[in-house]
């Protein structure tokens, strides 16, 4: 056993009190079924080109008879329009669709990586796609909204987290997992280009272990779900994944821990989180954790560290550049029962057979950290 | 510096020390005698410039690609975004039949095609210093993982 996993188990064994587990109240099954329109023989299924086929994870919070819906985009990484417009077709259609819903969502929830190198040419970029969108929106940074000048464009455009508003009756919390790295520009006299540059690299060296939540934010969490009772369900919204799923690439906030800590004595919390861009799913003690899509690119599931509780998604087709991203929502209907979906632009979304797996490789797969950039 | 059909003009500097040492040049005494500790430097010392050259192309550096004469992104992209670390790169399981190619394939002309396609590059000359040092490095970062060529 690695020790990731041993000290997975130990987190486990130390938050959850044997006997003890997620919520009864909010069930978890897993489903394929064709989409609903091509059942009904919607025209718009067409414009897929192929019979998409809608895996689900779905979860049921049963003490909320409330219908709600939200949708979910994320890591669209837009460069200027003309530089690259393969990001912009994808961000865009993702957009249309997720207006499309119907009935519509309440809100879109925008995960964070709007920009790809912080340009404030691209956050606009990516605001003026996002006015398609026009149910209200809640938004929070990733890094490569961040790095270029610390936040300062994106706060102005965005507004600030960490947020929080209650919706039929579900907590939803925003967090800033991103603004957190430790000072590594500043003596070694880098540009804020520089830093940028380093920050937009996922094996980057030099970022360290940017991902975190922080003391400050963990305290307004804590002061937050204070007043909220224990087993009413609540839905923290980040950038990275509030667990240690692979640090070498931040899937993970440094604090994890703290964090874990700090959500222990609430029965039904799900963390939803971009950063990943794959399909991912975990659960530690009582906190589930979902990983969404990216509209840009699909990133392969990392060595180690992959969760077991996670299906992977059938392997990438490189020559698809529509293929292994999209967007998502997830959805309660009036009877409680919420779906979480996976919208990706292909027929099936999750793998049956290790040969189709994004994780077939990692049995025999050794990777090593690069050595270029150890300025 | 434009791409030359012979490679660099320049010699890198790991292959210089390596011409130093007197190692190949004139008759070949080296498979006679013992190696010395400072030629098995010089030889990791050769193969780890070309790793480091690697990994910079491999994350998309301009001046590195300027100075190879090629071009492997002209959207912004490079190899790393969707490789970190080399994952996913697979270069123990080549040489096999690659699906995307329709054809039989080597990690070289994985690597070319991936220029060209995904990262809208302009592909380079599968002999040409950029190749082999790309190749380097796409084969350190996955070492020690087991060869099984021909799998799918």
């Amino acid at each position: 056993m690695s020790d990731l996993e041993l000290l997975r188990r130990e987190m486990d064994r130390t938050l959850r009190v044997p006997g003890e587990r997620p919520s009864d109240s909010t069930t978890l099954t897993r489903r394929t079924f064709l989409h609903r329109s091509l059942l009904r023989g919607v025209a718009g299924a067409a414009a897929y080109g192929l019979f998409p086929t809608l895996s689900t994870i779905d979860i049921a919070f049963a003490q909320t008879a409330q219908a709600f819906k939200f949708a979910w985009i994320s890591d669209t990484h837009l460069y200027p329009k003309d530089f690259n417009t393969r990001f912009v077709e994808k961000s865009t259609r993702a957009i249309k669709e997720a207006q499309a819903l119907s009935p519509p969502a309440d809100f879109l929830m925008f995960g964070g990586d709007l920009a790809q190198l912080g340009n404030p040419v691209e956050l606009q970029l990516g605001s003026d796609l996002l006015q398609e969108i026009k149910i209200k929106k809640f938004f929070i940074p990733g890094e490569h909204d961040w790095y270029l000048d610390m936040g300062a464009t994106w706060n102005q455009m965005f507004g600030k987290a960490p947020w929080t508003f209650d919706h039929k009756g579900v907590r939803i919390v925003g967090l800033d997992t991103v603004s957190h790295a430790e000072d590594f520009w500043t003596s070694r006299k880098l540009t804020a280009k520089e830093r940028m540059g380093h920050m937009a690299t996922l094996d980057g060296t030099l970022g360290g272990a940017w991902a975190a939540v922080g003391n400050e934010q963990l305290t307004w969490l804590n002061s937050t779900l204070s007043n909220w009772p224990k087993d009413k369900p609540v839905i923290v919204f980040s950038h990275n994944p509030l667990y240690e799923y692979y640090p070498p690439w931040n899937f993970w906030v440094r604090d994890w821990r703290e964090v874990h800590e700090t959500l222990r004595p609430y029965t039904n919390v799900t963390n939803i989180h971009g950063h990943v861009h794959q399909p991912v799913y975990n659960e530690i003690g009582k906190l589930r954790s979902i990983g969404m899509l990216a509209t840009s690119w699909p990133w392969p599931y990392p060595p180690e560290g992959v969760p077991i509780l996670t299906r992977p998604m059938i392997r990438v087709d490189p020559g698809d550049p529509f293929d292994g991203v999209g967007w998502g929502h997830i959805s309660e209907g009036a009877d409680g029962r919420v779906d979480a979906q996976y919208k990706m632009w292909r027929k099936e979304v999750f793998a049956t057979e290790q040969v189709d797996s994004g994780t077939g490789d990692n049995d025999n797969q050794i990777l090593r950290p690069r050595v270029a950039d150890r300025i | 510096m434009g791409r030359t059909k012979l490679g660099s003009p320049r010699i890198a500097t790991g292959v210089f020390a390596l011409l130093c040492l007197g190692i190949g040049a004139g008759p070949t005494y080296a498979h006679k005698e013992k190696h010395t500790a400072e030629q098995l430097k010089a030889f990791d010392d050769a193969f780890m410039e070309q790793v480091k050259i690697g990994d910079l192309l491999f994350h998309g550096d301009e001046e590195t690609q300027k100075r190879l004469g090629v071009t492997l992104s002209k959207t912004g992209t490079a190899c790393a975004m969707c490789h970190p670390y080399a994952s996913d790169t697979h270069p123990y399981q080549f040489p096999k039949y690659q699906e995307q190619m329709s054809a039989f394939a080597t990690l070289r002309d994985m690597i070319n095609w991936c220029i060209e396609k995904p990262s809208e590059g302009e592909k380079i000359d599968v002999s040409s210093d950029a190749m082999k040092a790309l190749e380097t490095y796409i084969y350190w970062s996955n070492k020690n993982s087991k060869l099984d060529p021909g799998t799918h």
